[in-house]
């Protein structure tokens, strides 16, 4: 199934874009999309103590599972204001 | 656009200069008798070192939702009329508003409050970042680790 993939701020940066479609594996949970970003990016794994998940623009645990076409938000710790 | 839904309160994300007069003109009211106003604005330094400009981006629908879900609070929690809250983006010279926010009430106490509320739940929880740019180089600002509910659809579907 496919889902929809942004980063922001610095994960963005690392990734080297913000926005993507992304195929992932039927029953995969929120971690399982941050896991197939870092395999390609090693610097990703280090920022995962400092990342907040959303799903459909909601923040969202680790283990939350997806359904194709989520939208699923990657987010540093947040700083407007 | 700022202030345009006259009988409402006004949430948005703008990357033009916030025009802080019209919004706290917005939310007064003949049966208010207090405007509190919080204004943000992009200060010349940080940590000992002089910041050169700002740049603000944000993941805009999800921050729209969770500024309107501030405002429902404001309004469940304290004795208040209208609220305005807006949240520039992209780059902010030195003096610049960053956010802006206003709260009417009929007294001054749940005007106060629930300024401060709103602008202390904006910092902890709205997906905006904010990067300070510098003579020799830039960097993210820290920000706050928004509290995220444990995952009971997880656990439901584990069964």
């Amino acid at each position: 199934m496919k889902v929809q993939v942004l980063f922001f701020g610095q994960l963005r940066e690392i990734l080297g874009r913000g926005e993507e479609r992304v195929e992932v594996a039927e029953g995969a949970r929120v971690e399982d999309v941050f896991a197939h970003y870092g395999a390609a990016h090693p610097r990703l794994g280090g920022f995962r103590a400092s990342t907040v998940a959303s799903v459909n623009r909601e923040f969202a645990a680790w283990d939350a599972p997806l359904r194709a076409n989520d939208e699923v938000a990657f987010l540093p710790p947040v700083s407007g204001g | 656009m700022q202030a345009t839904a006259i009988a409402e309160d006004v949430f948005e994300l703008t990357g033009e200069r916030i025009r802080v007069a019209e919004l706290a003109e917005h939310c007064k009211a003949p049966a208010d008798g207090a405007v509190v106003t919080f204004d943000g604005i992009a200060r010349d330094n940080s940590r000992g070192r002089q910041t050169l400009y700002l740049e603000y981006e944000a993941y805009g629908p999800m921050a729209l939702g969770k500024m309107r879900e501030i405002g429902a609070q404001l309004h469940a929690k304290f004795a208040i009329d209208r609220v305005a809250m807006v949240h520039r983006l992209g780059r902010l010279e030195i003096g610049e508003s960053s956010v802006f926010i206003a709260v009417s009430a009929a007294h001054r106490a749940a005007a106060f409050e629930a300024c401060r509320y709103a602008i202390d739940t904006l910092k902890g929880t709205v997906p905006i970042w904010k990067k300070e740019y510098f003579a020799d180089g830039a960097v993210w600002a820290e920000g706050e680790m928004p509290a995220v509910k444990p995952s009971y659809s997880a656990s439901e579907s584990k069964s």
